[in-house]
């Protein structure tokens, strides 16, 4: 994402685009209600010159309400921006994106099981394939070769125990 | 002049002893690896080589240390320009516009334009070390919680500056990383708040979340484009900058390594803070601080000279008083000590030679950092000519190893792809993410500064504008927060329609 300020005056807002800003602003809002509301059970503090634990965290969240609304209304203000459909090659692949998620819970799950090198092997052969190469054997070796080079640099130049899987322990 | 005499003393001991050169040369280039790997910074490298100085003699075990020290300060700079992982939680401050210099196809100036500035920040800030020790010392004895709180006020007001094209969208996250930051145990009473029974969530899991929200997000957003995910990375291109480009960028440099000297000596302020604040400082002062966030070089150069310039500030509060400027200088007061050495103004009299030849082995180590970081760029570019479908799930595999080594806990993992999830969600709806990473940094040193300055004043709020340095922190702060949205004002757009940078971001 750019930092980058937006050209130009008050660009139009799609519609997908004021759904989603309005659903993370009520997102937001909601975490932030839920933070004041388990804030209210911390306990009060013992010294009489401390604000207490909760005293920031329910700032922080009032603050967040705050501009969250001041958010939410600006969205709702903005003018709609014209319709324009994206040629279907440049859509980007949002499915590949779940799958690229999914197979990085999938190798943290894993790492637990079968350790690191099975994990990460597997993990990496997976993520070349789904990004296009289609040379199987190709993958795995340069799965194989990374996931050696990295255990080389981590575990031992650096000392740092990779899992090893409690399958092997 | 007597330093100039005991520092040319020192550079002569220091020649009569090679193998602390090499020791230093050692140091210096593992010290960038290991500022280079994400979830690796210098504290744990300068903590991981202790034990080996045991047996060496002071010199060498203290070089070596330095060397890692000053080099993984540079180290996080590589990456993050390369592949917007930053190394170190300093580094988040150069990935900003390093990154977008790298998209421009313009790395190689930047990884140039960092390793010169890293150079220049650091060697300065020796200097400063040297020869000003005994003066700017009193200086960190000056500040207690009160200034400290208004420092980290000052350094959450430049929220304003790095939030991109929407300030509210800014502030959320700013705000929203704030309350991540009160996830852990209590700073006065030990109660742990939000951590649902979770003891590993104890402390703020601040490097998982750094790594998510930069690095596994980006890797997620590369996924997404067919295009993209066959192509090339990007080109290195040259890698020294022309004069005309480094001459305009020269005040940049010396204003955030004084910034860096400054911020250094403050116990507990290290080099992150002084990245983000000479960023800030620099946008203030730039004739075009619109390009800042779009890939500026003078960006670069402000973070990494504000980084390295630090070094020489936290080393003197540490030499001169016996406080530690940072983490890693607390782990070397550990490595003196063991030495034999106390910290402390008679370290200065009683081992004035060996002090010299340490100052001059400093000097050494950021020529040995310079020459050994301009020789590896070339070879580190090559990552760039990776294919995406290499390199994006190598960054991915090197997320979940990189935070796996923090802690030896998968848990933290978990922590660092519900950061990249969220960060990829973030970027596509234009929420910037590194005010989330400036208020994690800064969070936990306001409100801890806070609530001690409130004891340690009876519980009076008058500590907030009876202490000189406080009051002008805070006021610097407002200012810092409101001039944007001033601007805006004034410009007669107000605040940009929310969502606007979304609809440019799809294109």
């Amino acid at each position: 994402m750019s930092h980058a300020p937006a050209p130009g005056g008050k660009a139009g807002l799609r519609p997908q685009d004021r759904i989603a800003t309005l659903v993370i602003a009520g997102l937001v809002a909601a975490v932030a209600i839920a933070a004041i509301v388990v804030a209210q059970d911390f306990p009060a503090t013992t010294l009489e010159t401390d604000v207490g634990p909760a005293r920031f965290p329910i700032l922080y969240s009032i603050a967040l309400l705050v501009l969250c609304g001041i958010l939410a209304i600006n969205t709702l203000r903005a003018p709609s921006a014209p319709r324009a459909e994206t040629p279907a090659a440049e859509r980007p692949s949002y499915g590949a994106v779940a799958l690229g998620i999914a197979g990085t819970a999938a190798c943290l799950l894993a790492m637990d099981y079968v350790g690191y090198g099975i994990a990460t092997g597997v993990y990496l052969f997976g993520l070349m394939t789904l990004m296009g190469r289609r040379n199987l054997l190709m993958n795995a070796v340069i799965a194989a070769v990374l996931t050696a080079a990295i255990y080389a640099t981590f575990a031992y130049a650096l000392s740092v125990p990779l899992p090893m899987g409690s399958l092997f322990e | 002049m007597y330093e100039l005499d005991m520092l040319a003393q020192g550079a002569q001991t220091l020649l009569n002893q090679p193998f602390a050169l090499v020791l230093a040369l050692l140091g210096v280039t593992l010290g960038i690896i290991i500022g280079a790997l994400p979830g690796l910074t210098a504290t744990m490298g300068v903590a991981i080589l202790l034990p080996f100085t045991f047996g060496m003699d002071p010199v060498s075990g203290l070089l070596m240390i330095s060397g890692v020290f000053f080099g993984g300060v540079y180290g996080g700079s590589v990456t993050a320009i390369l592949l917007k992982i930053p190394g170190t939680p300093a580094a988040a401050a150069t990935a900003m516009d390093g990154f977008e210099l790298t998209k421009k196809g313009q790395a190689g100036i930047a990884l140039g334009t960092a390793t010169l500035s890293s150079f220049l920040g650091g060697t300065a800030s020796v200097l400063v070390l040297i020869f000003l020790a005994p003066v700017l010392a009193g200086f960190a004895l000056e500040f207690s919680a009160s200034e400290s709180f208004a420092l980290a006020v000052f350094g959450l007001s430049i929220i304003a500056s790095i939030s991109g094209a929407s300030v509210i969208k800014g502030l959320i996250a700013g705000f929203l990383g704030l309350l991540l930051a009160t996830v852990g145990l209590d700073p006065m009473g030990g109660f742990p708040r939000y951590t649902g029974g979770y003891t590993e969530l104890f402390n703020v899991p601040f490097i998982p979340v750094m790594i998510g929200l930069f690095a596994a997000a980006e890797a997620f957003k590369s996924l997404e484009d067919p295009a993209v995910r066959t192509g090339m990375a990007a080109a290195l291109g040259r890698i020294i900058p022309p004069w005309s480009t480094f001459r305009r960028i020269l005040g940049t440099i010396v204003r955030s390594t004084g910034l860096g000297v400054v911020i250094g000596i403050i116990p507990g302020a290290g080099a992150d803070i002084a990245a983000f604040v000479a960023y800030n400082e620099a946008k203030r002062f730039s004739k075009t601080p619109e390009n800042y966030g779009k890939g500026e070089l003078a960006a670069v150069a402000a973070c990494e000279s504000g980084a390295n310039g630090c070094t020489g500030g936290a080393l003197l509060t540490m030499l001169t008083l016996g406080i530690p400027g940072d983490a890693v200088t607390a782990v070397m007061l550990g490595a003196l000590t063991l030495q034999g050495l106390q910290p402390g103004p008679l370290l200065f009299k009683d081992h004035a030679d060996l002090v010299f030849t340490l100052f001059a082995g400093m000097l050494v180590c950021y020529v040995m950092m310079l020459v050994v970081g301009l020789a590896s760029l070339r070879f580190m570019g090559r990552i760039l000519q990776m294919p995406k479908s290499i390199l994006t799930p190598a960054i991915l595999a090197l997320c979940i190893v990189g935070t796996f080594a923090i802690n030896n806990s998968l848990f933290d993992v978990g922590i660092m792809l519900a950061a990249g999830v969220i960060g990829y969600f973030m970027q596509k709806w234009d929420f910037p993410a590194s005010p989330v990473v400036l208020a994690l940094i800064m969070g936990p040193m306001a409100e801890a500064s806070f609530r001690r300055a409130l004891s340690l004043s009876n519980g009076s709020y008058d500590f907030l504008y009876t202490r000189p340095i406080t009051a002008v922190l805070l006021l610097v702060a407002a200012f810092t927060l409101l001039l944007p949205l001033l601007r805006r004002l004034k410009s007669g757009g107000g605040a940009p329609p929310a969502g606007q940078g979304a609809v440019e971001a799809t294109k």
